[in-house]
């Protein structure tokens, strides 16, 4: 049980105590949630508390903004502890709590040390000079002949004394921030302005920090959430209209369900543990409206956005643009395009609800405590005062993500049932539902005069995105689902230079997909736009495109920056591309853009100024494109702590880095389809750039925010940075190598995949199907007239006593009957061990497994030996039925009598387990069992084998148990129209079983490295070959058996399996290099790769990822990559290998939740192109993987 | 299905009845209240859940219960405390190796596989074993200055 995380008292409690000194101010609150229709109201002003001295020594310090990760509450403790002459440990730092800190909106625009700070740090000089005065009084000495040591005044030499502590006791001073307390000196800090370690991170490297998803409460339940099918999208009526229905029986199975709650769309879970949680959610029946919505086409979001409603709005108009521009001696019309991103905060949003019929005590990640406390009011209808948000820290967010929803979320689970709940977003429900970065776009025409000069500027811009309402509002209907249009399209949206002619224009717009605010929110696409357009014209003039930012800037702190930052660099002056150097294989280019990052309502403030040189170096032949230096200059005013800004800096660097040259939401149908890491990757650690980082010192200017200001040049600096190596300009980003490489070399596919056909059920036996029903019926009929359909019934016998037989034989037959992996087929998955009942797919329909426990009633107690017997080499039941030969018994014939024996011996000696086998469902004439003699009498002979004198006594033996127990042709060699295991050439050439392809063991298998007698014995004895790959599906499980056999026997098994001759040596064997690998040529492969790169590397990396526990196959040599089906791969893929088959291999997650049948499909593609690329590329792949999802199998 | 699993977390002996299949991030965290492993993705993509199994680093987001049993699991809270720190999570306080610090329990168990089997790594070794542990906040640097200078010191 985590400790009350907040032992902090509340404001009114401070109010109305003694022994404190309070700061306090009547601030005017942002307003809230904007009622539907209404407009907004502002909230009355309330009393903020800003400061408090305690008598017990404590002193609390509270700020509306929360750290998001950033860093500010230890830069907020150094204010106060410098105004206040404390040390960093006295202060305590409270942010964001609604019952105590001030409302002072949401943490957004990196203005907390801008805007935020500013009464606090006016309240801790007030309560400076009302102690000391204080003192001064008590000690009758003029107040400049105090000084102060960490709370504690001091009179002349020092010889009297007096705590803060000691100066409020007993007593209760309120007073209001006057704004006329003197402000320390600057020339006197001995905090601020000095690199200050974080004070969170050594609890946070030691797992002692209480993150939001680190919160426990006494009696807490956990909670999941089902979200709609409208994935990321949250205006439209069907949006909170979509739900027909719940099907709460579906989920009687699972136990711990406290409560399944449903109110329109939103619909959720309740459970005693987490995992309950998350398997009820999972299998809840949810029926969901048919999705019959056009939504707009977003593959392309240039005419996605033109063709979103707008109203346009003119923040300049400066000159007379049109004429300048229609007198341009060279006229430039450009596009550019920012696609839809993520936050991706690491971490899926979390939050804590405990909600009684009184009040609401919320545990929260939020960037906005008293925005979320007022839409939890809404949402309960209730006054904003019963809601109480604790902010606690969360996973970091660079603007809104899901923290508001699941707060949202866990007050209904929590109301619902009573008790304190926590819910936990999935990966899939943060990345598919998060309000994303707006996609933008941004269309300048002007041009150059012939003197060189800039003709004109006529910039517009389009920013779909809005406040994101929270979910929870939107799915129960207590908001209407309609888009509302914020004006936040113009940061930066007038470009810093100063052109005689400019118009800007900004095109409000509502949303198209779910979307707010995100680090650098319009800021950045407009940069990119201005920065790279004036790159543009730079060259056309042929002037450096340093220089000629210089002659149109007229802000001397912005070209300080940029000299600082060129020298820096060491900025070689250009006037065309460099392309240099002429590498074999690599281009090089240098790049440079500059901005300052304007945010809040326009027209705003500035933040920090910030300026890059970027270096790339991209691979000619693949695309590939690395920035490999960043030098980045930034002027941030006065730095409270320029460590802490210094490390704004390199995250900025690093994520933008990350957002210019791999980050795009992916969407299927309109709908938000990257649900992981591989779908939106993410950059790594490997791509890192080096950073140099220029801060300009500024200590007597004002503080400006820093949390986003480094990140608006890059997409510019690295554009005009790839231009400079390859003389092409890029306007939509991301630029990935895909785009690159289409650029250096052309389109070398249409990268259109022909439509995928539907599933199909049943389509991987058609093979089996194809043979002619009539003739197949024909044939058994016309056998079955020679052969003896009707058997005669083995009287029943009273069960054996166990003592019947010797110790050393029960365990004789343990072992067959492990090598025979009985169990495997005889065994449901939570079923009693070989009580039977596992259900078989075949082409004929679908037979169960029998009972084989000494059951005298439904399973073989009452059977003789020779009964028995009968049953494994003939086939007959022992009423004299048939079996079907889905029972291997045509292998089994081949035991011999004294192993016979005693596998009887052991399977009578187990315990009896009573479970009637169900009836088995098969078409006609396959359910007419007496015609399996005339199949008798065709096929069992032909599986007969004899010993090979000319072999060894181990192939022999290998040879027994391969082609007798272990039965393994039943599953690895072909069958014919019949179901009859083919022989000869096609024995054990490879067959499909439950969906999964048993690959050949014989000369026709495909893996790219034969199988040596050595492979095979690892094989079998472990479950994995680093020469081949690993076991899985029904594969599983032979492994677990034969795991209890000798060593011996596995070996011999292993001998004769290699005589067979397994595959011959593959030209040109895997794994390659990476710079060797097939290069990608359609936007499906490209696809693939991604996702290969995000989801599957860090295990399947041949050496150049991490060591993590279990094995890790390599692709190139996996046998199922070289087959010639797709079907294992695919269903690993999507249902991973939650048991394998020995504990050391590691397990395998399942993607099916995460991954799309395109998805997959394109994985399945690039696995076959890069690791395969001589086998020819699979087809069908959509359906393969649609087939594969809805067919687990049993095994 | 139930099941009883016996293993050793941070030296200690435990016994956990769960359903056999229950991820161990959520034993560590629910049952043992261990706080260092975190969910990130569930799919063993980002590295957040990282503990170390018998001595080599595992995603405990995708290992069931029954995977650990009989085996010795180290978290987070198992190298050190805020006051006596394992010399890896020294040196990432030194270098104020995080931002959020979410994905900082997967980095730090991470470099200490590594260190353990490597004590002299190069900075591409740190780059290539942290490939699979994702940063949103962007503390590559300080992170892999952090593993350098644990190596320095663990020579």
């Amino acid at each position: 049980m985590t400790k009350n995380p907040h032992p902090t008292p509340t404001r009114d409690e401070l109010l109305r105590s003694s022994g404190v000194l309070l700061i306090v101010d009547d601030i005017q609150p942002p307003p809230g949630l904007v009622p539907k229709g209404g407009t907004p109201t502002p909230k009355p002003k309330e009393l903020a508390l800003f400061i408090a001295v305690c008598e017990d020594g404590a002193v609390y310090a509270f700020n509306g903004h929360v750290d998001l990760g950033t860093g500010i509450r230890t830069a907020l403790i150094q204010i106060v502890a410098e105004e206040l002459d404390l040390s960093m440990e006295q202060v305590r730092m409270v942010l964001g709590d609604t019952e105590r800190a001030p409302n002072q909106g949401a943490t957004i625009a990196s203005a907390t040390i801008q805007i935020s700070a500013v009464p606090l740090r006016n309240a801790a000089a007030e309560a400076r000079r009302f102690l000391l005065q204080r003192a001064a009084d008590l000690f009758g000495v003029p107040v400049e002949d105090l000084r102060v040591e960490e709370g504690v005044v001091i009179a002349g030499e020092g010889n009297r004394r007096i705590s803060y502590a000691e100066l409020v006791q007993g007593q209760h001073f309120q007073i209001r921030v006057s704004g006329t307390a003197p402000l320390k000196k600057r020339e006197d800090y001995t905090l601020v302005g000095r690199a200050a370690p974080r004070v969170d991170i050594p609890a946070k490297a030691t797992g002692e920090f209480t993150y939001v998803h680190d919160v426990r409460v006494p009696g807490m339940l956990h909670g999941r959430v089902v979200r709609p099918p409208y994935a990321g999208i949250d205006s439209g009526e069907f949006v909170g209209n979509s739900l027909v229905g719940v099907d709460e029986s579906s989920i009687a199975h699972i136990p711990g369900v406290v409560g399944v709650v449903v109110i329109r769309d939103f619909v959720g879970v309740v459970t005693e543990r987490e995992e309950q949680a998350i398997k009820a959610a999972r299998e809840l029946k949810v029926t969901w409206k048919p999705w019959t919505q056009k939504l707009p086409d977003l593959s392309d979001l240039a005419q996605a956005l033109r063709d979103n409603p707008s109203s346009p709005r003119k923040v300049l108009d400066k000159g007379n643009v049109d004429a300048a521009i229609a007198g341009a001696s060279q006229r430039m019309s450009r596009t550019y395009v920012w696609p839809y991103q993520m936050h991706g905060s690491i971490g899926p949003s979390c939050a804590v609800a405990d909600c009684n019929d009184e009040r609401v005590k919320v545990w929260s990640g939020t960037q906005n405590p008293h925005l979320l406390r007022a839409d939890i009011a809404w949402l309960l209808e209730w006054a904003e005062e019963r809601v109480e948000i604790i902010r606690m820290e969360a996973a970091g967010c660079y603007g809104r993500n899901c923290a508001d929803d699941v707060a949202a979320d866990a007050v209904l689970l929590s109301r619902a049932v009573g008790r304190p709940v926590r819910v936990q977003l999935t990966r899939e429900q943060e990345h598919v539902w998060e309000p994303k970065g707006t996609a933008q776009l941004m269309e300048v025409d002007g041009g150059l005069n012939a003197d060189g000069t800039v003709a004109g500027y006529d910039f517009a811009t389009s920013y779909p995105s809005n406040g994101a309402p929270t979910l929870a509002l939107l799915l129960t209907g207590r908001v209407d689902p309609v888009g509302a249009v914020f004006e936040m399209g113009d940061r930066t949206s007038i470009p810093p230079y100063d052109y005689d002619h400019m118009r800007v224009v900004i095109n409000d717009m509502a949303p198209i997909v779910r979307a707010s605010w995100m680090r650098g929110v319009s800021a950045l696409p407009n940069s990119f736009a201005h920065e790279s357009y004036i790159d543009e014209l730079a060259f056309a003039a042929e002037v450096d495109p340093v220089e000629f930012r210089l002659r149109h800037l007229r802000d001397e702190r912005a070209a300080d920056l940029i000299k600082a930052v060129a020298e820096r660099a060491g900025w070689q002056p250009r006037t065309a591309p460099q392309q240099t150097p002429p590498d074999e294989n690599v281009l090089r280019g240098r790049g440079f853009a500059y901005a300052r990052y304007i945010h809040s309502k326009f027209p705003g403030f500035g933040a920090a100024w910030a300026a890059w040189v970027a270096d790339v170096s991209i691979d000619k032949r693949t695309g590939d494109i690395a920035v490999t230096r960043v030098v980045v200059g930034h002027d941030a005013g006065q730095m409270i702590n320029p460590d802490g800004v210094r490390h704004q800096i390199h995250g900025n660097v690093i994520q933008s880095t990350s957002r210019v040259l791999k980050e795009q939401v992916a969407f299927e149908d309109s709908l938000v389809a990257s649900k992981e890491w591989g779908g939106y990757p993410i950059l790594t650690f490997p791509e890192v750039p080096d950073i140099d980082v220029l801060m300009i010192p500024r200590e007597t200017e004002q503080p400006l925010g820093s949390g986003e200001s480094a990140s608006v040049p890059s997409a510019a600096a690295i554009a005009n940075a790839i231009f400079d190596a390859t003389g092409i300009r890029f306007r939509e980003l991301p630029i990935t190598a895909e785009r690159v490489r289409e650029a250096l070399h052309g389109p070398s596919d249409p990268g259109v995949q022909a439509p995928a056909e539907p599933p199909k059920g049943g389509r991987r036996f058609s093979k089996w199907l194809t043979g002619s029903i009539a003739g197949l019926c024909g044939a058994l009929l016309g056998v079955a007239a020679t052969a003896l359909p009707f058997r005669a019934e083995i009287a029943p016998v009273s069960r054996p006593s166990a003592d019947t037989w010797s110790a050393a034989t029960i365990e004789r037959g343990r072992q067959l009957a492990a090598a025979g992996d009985c169990a495997v087929c005889h065994t449901t998955a939570n079923g009693a061990v070989n009580a039977g009942g596992l259900a078989f797919e075949t082409p004929f329909g679908k037979v169960y497994s029998t009972n084989i426990t000494p059951d005298p009633d439904t399973g073989i107690g009452n059977w003789s030996f020779a009964a028995f017997d009968r049953a494994m080499r003939q086939g007959i039941s022992r009423d004299g039925r048939h079996l079907y030969p889905a029972f291997p018994y045509t292998s089994f014939q081949n035991i011999s009598e004294g192993d016979m024996q005693a596998l009887y011996a052991y399977l009578m000696a187990q315990a009896p387990t009573r479970s009637r086998t169900p009836e088995a469902d098969m078409a006609f004439p396959f359910n007419q069992r007496p015609l399996l003699a005339g199949w008798n009498a065709l096929f069992l002979n032909r599986t007969k084998h004899q010993p090979d004198p000319q072999q060894s006594a181990e192939w022999n033996r290998g040879a027994y148990l391969v082609n007798g127990l272990g039965h393994c042709s039943a599953c690895h060699s072909p069958r014919n129209a019949m179901g009859a295991e083919k022989t000869g050439a096609a024995y054990l050439a490879g067959g499909m079983v439950d969906g999964w392809e048993a690959p050949a063991l014989n000369a026709l298998s495909k893996a790219p490295k034969p199988w040596t007698e050595d492979d095979l014995f690892q094989y079998l004895r472990t479950g994995f070959s680093d020469r081949h790959g690993v076991a899985a599906g029904p594969m599983t499980a032979v492994v677990k058996e034969l795991s209890t056999l000798p060593e011996a026997d596995v070996r011999a098994m292993a001998v004769y399996l290699a005589s067979l001759g397994t595959g011959a040596e593959a030209p040109a064997v895997q794994p390659v290099a990476a710079s060797a690998a097939p290069v990608p040529t359609t936007a499906s492969l490209s696809n693939g790769e991604r996702i290969f790169n995000g989801s599957c590397k860090a295990c399947h990396s041949d050496g150049t990822g991490p060591v993590l526990f279990g094995v890790s196959p390599s692709m190139g040599v996996n046998t199922n990559v070289h087959s010639d089906t797709p079907d294992n791969l695919a269903r690993v893929i999507l249902h991973g290998i939650a048991q394998p088959a020995t504990r050391d291999l590691g397990y395998m997650p399942a993607f099916k939740d995460s991954l799309s049948n395109r998805q997959a499909a394109d994985l399945l593609a690039y696995l076959r192109h890069r690791f395969a690329p001589d086998k020819p590329a699979w087809e069908s792949l959509e359906s393969a993987a649609a087939h594969a999802r809805a067919n687990l199998g049993t095994h | 299905m139930e099941k009883t699993v016996s293993l050793k977390v941070n030296g200690r002996d435990v016994q956990v009845t769960a359903m056999a299949d229950t991820p161990l991030l959520y034993i560590l965290r629910n049952d043992l209240a261990l706080n260092g492993p975190k969910y990130g993705c569930g799919l063993g993509e980002c590295g957040a859940c990282t503990v170390i199994m018998d001595g080599v680093a595992a995603r405990s987001c995708v290992i069931p219960l029954a995977g650990a049993e009989g085996r010795e699991v180290v978290t987070l809270e198992g190298l050190g405390s805020s006051t006596e720190p394992h010399p890896v999570q020294q040196a990432f306080i030194a270098e104020q190796a995080a931002q959020c610090g979410y994905c900082m329990n997967g980095m730090i168990m991470t470099a200490k596989a590594l260190l353990d089997r490597n004590p002299n790594p190069s900075l591409d070794d740190i780059r290539r074993e942290l490939s699979g542990n994702l940063c949103r906040c962007g503390t590559h640097v300080e992170i892999l200055r952090a593993v350098q200078r644990a190596a320095r010191g663990t020579r």
